[in-house]
């Protein structure tokens, strides 16, 4: 492409993300370290209730994002491989299990249990199960039935997870003699809301021409709400980002000089490719939606805090119908003005790419927004074809670019 | 004058036209492992034949795997690039299907010859030429004669798999049993046509419907898509230039612009 390759600009707040996540893990192994207990989590667990039992969580999916991102997650998938473990399955739980294989002495510490929600994903129970039955860990298995309208949930819904909370509540309390902190609750649950409020805030400026908070921002900014849920560090971290996003706004200031095209990206990012991000602002796309990045966000109660968290455990993206699903793509690109969408189908994640075309061919037809769908896998940097995908971007932006010359 | 570089996975092609837009004169080389090599070859080739040279030329456009490693003032896509050459030539073609060395793909293009949608293949061989010179190359035929053999077929054989890899021990367990050579080969060939029937099925077939890529100059192949499809296809005389020639298109229609 003959595009000049502008610089895109990074939020400072997402250059602190590193770091953060360092500090993260450092704090996990301190807590284990003065025999509390740690938690190995699967991402849209209710960490708030930990929070309150002093037991502190992990998210092997986050570490399995990290160690991509940091490209050394071959290590940890080769040792789930040589023991078995095909490739074919979900990049997360081999990363996970080769882990857990060889000896756990990364930055992740050894779990004392292993806490998981049938809520979103597929492999969750048996991937967790696996891990008790190499580690010989205590599992929790938490179930949520599925929702189709999570403003009218039924009460005996509601109170069938609630009551799975109670029993996770005191399993731990008499597994760790650990006592339940009611107050801790309520802080928790009380920065947890402020956190997925500050962020929702922040996406939501990126309606704003040119937009202030790209691609690169989103996928990474995310982490603080995905594992530091309920604490004063995320809240901490979202202040920050919203005021440096609001500066931005006002002197609009956008992620790329010349924004053209804006695109919403469906999936989990491709940690090992964050470089493709710029590829696309290098044509002067410019991510500025995407299912994913909202899929932590979620506004608690704190006057009712079990329940409200009871909620959240049965609202997250992937336990809802699939029509809530398209209703947010139909009105997102209504609100962000969006020009195209570009889908990740993603090796590792079939429930997420599952409805993508259904999905896809929806906004096409209702918005006439073109799209394009590839294929890679989030964390496998092996399943990558790098030229195959950027011929593919290259074509789709060639599409926008007419597009945009036929309406001028 | 002006140039379109294709700058395939096998093979470069290039095309120069004049200023009405005339196909002047054509070359295809294999692209080895140096684009920058076989694209200046291809092009040295294509200017030598109406006795023009480099100087001729006022603008090149690239495109293929190697586009961006090709001396060229502008790079397409090569679905961008298809769908100007096909128009030209066929402006009542609305899906293109292109099959080539690594890859293939079905385009959509309205009645001006923009493109509408696009499928591509996912990243394996299956459903690409290197499929099929891999086959040949087992079944010990020269690849250019798999199209005459496969007329000879009373009964061709079911493949299954449509991993390269899997298809590869599926012919040799076929050939072993005694199954003949053609019967194979008409089997491979609806096995591919299967491959992009499917792929192609999802921005559908409207008519007119057109061939390009090397693949297309395997007469078996064409009728094994064309019968999968229940079309007859376009195919234009040189398919496998198609690409380059719509790069060449838009060299002229650029450097118009530019001037």
């Amino acid at each position: 492409m003959s595009e000049r390759k502008g610089r895109s600009r990074v939020l400072q707040a997402t250059k602190k993300i590193g770091e953060l996540i360092l500090e993260y893990f450092a704090k996990a192994s301190d807590h284990k370290a003065r025999g509390k207990p740690v938690a190995w989590v699967t991402v849209f667990t209710p960490v708030e209730l930990l929070h309150a039992l002093s037991v502190f969580p992990v998210a092997p999916e986050h570490f399995g994002a990290m160690c991509s991102a940091r490209n050394f997650i071959m290590e940890y998938l080769e040792e789930a491989e040589k023991r078995g473990y095909s490739q074919n399955l979900c990049s997360y739980s081999r990363c996970c299990l080769g882990y857990a294989l060889s000896g756990m002495s990364g930055l992740m510490p050894p779990p004392d249990i292993l806490i998981t929600f049938r809520n979103s994903c597929d492999v969750y129970v048996k991937w967790w199960q696996s891990l008790q039955a190499h580690l010989g860990t205590p599992l929790f298995v938490g179930e949520a039935p599925y929702v189709l309208a999570p403003e009218d949930l039924e009460n005996y819904v509601l109170d069938y997870v609630v009551k799975q909370l109670m029993d996770l509540i005191e399993i731990v309390e008499e597994k760790f003699k650990l006592k339940f902190d009611e107050e801790k609750l309520v802080e928790a649950v009380k920065l947890s809301d402020k956190a997925s409020e500050l962020w929702l805030e922040a996406l939501k400026l990126r309606s704003n021409k040119p937009c202030p908070l790209g691609g690169r921002d989103s996928a990474s900014d995310i982490f603080p709400l995905v594992i530091m849920q309920g604490t004063v560090e995320a809240v901490q971290f979202y202040e920050e980002l919203l005021r440096e996003v609001r500066g931005k706004v006002e002197k609009r200031e956008g992620v790329i000089e010349n924004e053209k095209y804006r695109l919403l990206f469906d999936g989990i990012w491709l940690w090992y490719a964050f470089d493709l991000i710029k590829y696309f602002e290098d044509k002067g796309a410019v991510f500025v939606y995407e299912p994913y990045s909202e899929a932590w966000a979620y506004r608690l109660d704190a006057s009712k805090p079990l329940e409200s968290v009871a909620k959240k455990v049965l609202a997250m993206g992937l336990n809802m119908d699939i029509d809530l699903r398209v209703e947010k793509f139909l009105k997102s690109i209504k609100e962000f003005d969006i020009d195209g969408a570009v889908l990740f189908s993603n090796r590792s994640c079939k429930s997420w790419s599952a409805p993508q075309l259904v999905t896809a061919e929806i906004i096409g037809s209702k918005y006439d927004v073109p799209y394009l769908i590839f294929e890679a896998d989030m964390a496998d940097p092996r399943q990558y074809a790098e030229a195959q995908i950027k011929n593919r971007i290259d074509a789709f932006i060639e599409v926008l670019r007419e597009r945009s010359c036929t309406r001028e | 004058m002006y140039a379109g570089v294709d700058a395939g996975a096998s093979a470069t092609k290039v095309v120069i036209i004049d200023e009405n837009e005339n196909i002047i004169s054509h070359a295809i080389v294999p692209s080895g492992i140096n684009f920058k090599t076989s694209s200046n070859e291809a092009l040295k080739r294509a200017l030598e034949k109406p006795g023009l040279s480099r100087k001729d030329v006022l603008y090149v456009v690239s495109t293929g795997y190697g586009r961006e490693l090709v001396d060229s003032h502008k790079v397409f896509s090569e679905i961008t690039c298809i769908s100007h050459g096909v128009h030209k030539l066929f402006p009542s073609v609305r899906t293109i299907i292109d099959v080539g060395g690594q890859d293939s793909k079905a385009i959509r293009v309205d009645e001006k010859g923009r493109v509408i949608d696009f499928v591509m293949n996912d990243k394996c061989a299956a459903g690409t030429g290197r499929f099929l010179e891999v086959m040949a190359s087992i079944l010990g035929k020269p690849i250019d004669e798999l199209g005459v053999l496969h007329f000879k077929s009373l009964d061709p054989v079911k493949i299954s798999s449509t991993c390269t890899v899997f298809a590869e021990s599926e012919v040799i367990s076929h050939v072993s049993k005694g199954c003949k050579v053609e019967d194979v080969i008409a089997g491979l060939h609806n096995a591919i046509a299967e491959r992009i029937f499917s792929m192609s099925n999802r921005i559908g077939f409207e008519r007119e419907i057109a061939l390009t890529g090397g693949v297309a100059k395997n007469p078996g192949f064409v009728e094994a898509l064309s019968k999968k499809i229940g079309f007859s296809l376009i195919l234009p005389r040189e398919p496998q230039i198609m690409c380059a020639f719509g790069a060449a298109l838009l060299a002229r229609k650029h450097f118009m612009e530019r001037v």
